[in-house]
Parts: C-alpha cells; sequence; structure tokens
C-alpha cells in the first residue's frame, strides 16, 4: 500500500489480486444480495484508493481494510435502519429457502449457510474476519472499532451456533 | 482458543463457494486506481504524449520574444557613453581630423549647391529672356548666363550629361565658358576619370 501511495500503480494491481476474493465473498456473505455485495465491494475499494494518502502502517494492511469494509457495512445497515451492535443478541429470523428443498446431497451445506445467515450481524461478521479474512480476535475488535472482550465473546458465540448446525448433520 | 480455526467448521465453510466479484466489477477498480496513481503524480507542466512539442515551442517563442523586445530596447536607448557630456565632444586626433575633413568636405558640396542654386537666381534678373538672346558669340554676359545654367542643371545632371553640356559649350565656340564649366567639373568630381574621346571634345584644342 505505501508503495502504491508512492505512485505505483502496480503494487495496487497486486494487493488487489491478493484480497478481492476473500473481502468479496466478506461482503457477499455479510449483504446476502448479490447487487447489493457488488455496490458495497466497490465502495469499499474506492474508499481506499481514496484514502491512500491517509494510509499508515501501524497494522497489517488486511485489518485496514477490513476496517473499511466494516464501517462501509454499518453504513449499509444504518441505510437499511439496521444495526449490528443493536442485533447483538437477537437471532435474525432466517429467510432462506428450505433446506429440505435442495438436493440432498446439498442439505447439510444449506443447513450450514442457513446458520449463517441467522447469526446477528456481529457474530456473522466476527466469524467471516476471522474465517474469510484470517484476522485474529485483536484484529477484529480492531476492525470493528470494539474491544478485543466483545469480538472474542461474538466470535465466540458465532462458532458455537455454527458448530451446532454442523452437529445436526 | 478462539483464535485457532475450527478444521470442520472452515470445511464446511469453504463448502460454501467460491464466489469472485465480476470481471467487469475488477477492470472498474483497477482503472480508477491507475487513474488515481495517475492523477497524482501528474507533472505540474510537463504533459505526455503528442502535446509536449506545445511547451516546447512555446517556450522558444518567448526566448526569441524576450531577445527581440531586449535588442529593441537597447537600441531605442541612446548610449550613455555615445552622449557627450559637454557641448564640445571629446574625440581623439584621429577622430578628430577624420570629422573635420568629413565636415569641410560637406561644408564645400553645401556652399557650393548653394551657389548654384542662388546664383542662377540672381543671373536670371539680368539675363535676356531666350527671345532677346544675343548672337552666339562669345560674351562676358553670355559667359555669366550660360556657365550658370550648365552648373545649375549640374545639381540634376548625371556627370555623363554635364561633360555633352561642356562638349556642346566647347563645339559653339563658347571656350570660355566651357573652360570654366570644365574646371568645376573636376573640383566637384575629382576622381571621375573622363574618357579620352570626350576629353578631346571637352578640353580646349591647343
Amino acid at each position: 500500500m505505501l508503495a502504491y501511495r508512492g505512485g505505483d500503480a502496480g503494487a495496487f494491481d497486486r494487493l488487489y489480486a491478493r484480497h478481492r476474493a476473500r473481502l468479496f465473498r466478506f461482503v457477499l456473505r455479510s449483504i446476502k444480495v448479490r447487487a447489493a455485495a457488488e455496490e458495497l465491494y466497490q465502495e469499499i475499494w474506492m474508499r481506499v484508493i481514496e484514502a491512500r494518502g491517509s494510509y499508515k502502517p501501524t497494522a497489517r494492511f488486511t485489518t485496514w481494510l477490513y476496517t473499511i469494509a466494516h464501517n462501509r457495512m454499518v453504513d449499509h445497515w444504518r441505510r437499511g435502519g439496521l444495526s449490528l451492535v443493536s442485533l447483538d443478541d437477537h437471532e435474525v429470523p432466517a429467510n432462506s429457502p428450505d433446506p429440505a428443498q435442495h438436493a440432498e446431497a446439498r442439505e447439510a451445506l444449506a443447513r450450514f449457510a442457513a446458520a449463517l445467515e441467522r447469526l446477528p450481524p456481529a457474530q456473522r461478521e466476527a466469524f467471516l474476519l476471522h474465517e474469510e479474512a484470517g484476522l485474529t480476535v485483536s484484529e477484529i475488535a480492531a476492525a470493528t472499532a470494539s474491544n478485543q472482550e466483545a469480538a472474542k465473546s461474538r466470535l465466540r458465540y458465532a462458532m458455537a451456533k455454527l458448530k451446532a448446525a454442523l452437529d445436526d448433520d | 482458543m478462539t483464535d485457532e480455526r475450527d478444521p470442520k467448521l472452515s470445511r464446511r465453510y469453504r463448502e460454501l463457494g467460491a464466489e469472485e466479484p465480476s470481471r467487469e466489477l475488477d477492470q472498474g477498480i483497477l482503472a480508477a486506481a491507475h487513474r488515481a496513481a495517475d492523477k497524482a503524480h501528474a507533472p505540474l507542466v510537463a504533459p505526455a504524449g503528442r502535446h509536449r512539442w506545445y511547451f516546447a515551442f512555446g517556450a522558444a517563442a518567448i526566448l526569441v520574444l524576450a531577445v527581440a523586445v531586449t535588442v529593441q530596447v537597447e537600441r531605442q536607448q541612446p548610449d550613455p557613453e555615445a552622449i557627450p557630456a559637454s557641448p564640445a565632444p571629446v574625440r581623439s586626433d584621429r577622430e578628430e581630423g577624420f570629422s573635420q575633413q568629413q565636415e569641410q568636405q560637406e561644408d564645400r558640396k553645401r556652399a557650393e549647391v548653394r551657389k548654384q542654386l542662388e546664383r542662377p537666381k540672381a543671373l536670371s534678373d539680368v539675363a535676356p529672356t531666350p527671345a532677346q538672346e544675343a548672337p552666339r558669340e562669345p560674351s562676358r554676359d553670355a559667359a555669366n548666363r550660360v556657365e550658370p545654367e550648365v552648373m545649375a542643371s549640374a545639381v540634376r545632371l548625371s556627370p555623363e550629361r554635364l561633360l555633352e553640356r561642356i562638349a556642346e559649350l566647347r563645339k559653339e565656340g563658347r571656350h570660355d565658358e566651357a573652360d570654366k564649366a570644365l574646371a568645376e567639373f573636376r573640383q566637384r568630381y575629382p576622381d571621375y576619370r573622363i574618357s579620352d574621346e570626350m576629353l578631346q571634345k571637352v578640353e580646349r584644342r591647343k
């Protein structure tokens, strides 16, 4: 990122190639609607480009990138009248299709996907940041502007619920 | 504890799929990033590509204009060293001698022309009209009348034409007038080489 800030456009290409798929999945599985996810994904990268001048290598680029992603996500939820934090302790009702309608081979996976979707946004975000972006608890706390205990708690709850969905297989 | 992944959970999560952004989305973002990088490092003056020659041409034109204006201003301003400090210019001996010679020559020429211009007028008061003109015998009056005519016309005649006029006087037997005119011609054109043929016509034969 420092190289890109210095005018090396090729450095951005390398950064983008490294993070594009993971970030996109993080956004898509948070938003669920592909069109909205693509829009948000683009917004995140535009923000990265705009903010290149203020980038300071105090943390991993990944953490900085997902901090931006988190802030964009919060804005998205706010636009929809939702809040990541306020929904922390409330289960979101599942609106995915009935797994029974899927083929037998994909039934278990559908249940897992449904369980992921049912997670409260903050817990889902913590799980996705951990699983998709590879962030540690500390980094999740930094990226989501929360303390380490809260981040740890969210992640623990998310993993417990998803494991429970797996145990149902 | 939570920093470690659950392998079973991770595997199931991977099975959800590997969605990726579309190629169009990638290209749009990368293009925006490149534009931003180019813009941030665009030079203030020097452009790239085919517009570069505009600036070279402009710089050359400004340079030429500046030199031309400087030269013009210097020409219009009098050289302080060339302005005499006193009414009497201080010159070197050589310059002074040369200048005096020049001035004397110019004075002589001016006086001669003035004399030639004034004389016909003075003589015309006493000179007879062409109708009253006396027979073509040499006389003092005639000499006084014709010679100024010849030399007055010298102001506008070429040396060759003057010699022809002198030759005519000689042919008409007006030798005194011809002698005077020839003497004056030689004074005026000291460097003029008269051909032998013309010399026979204008000089008095002994």
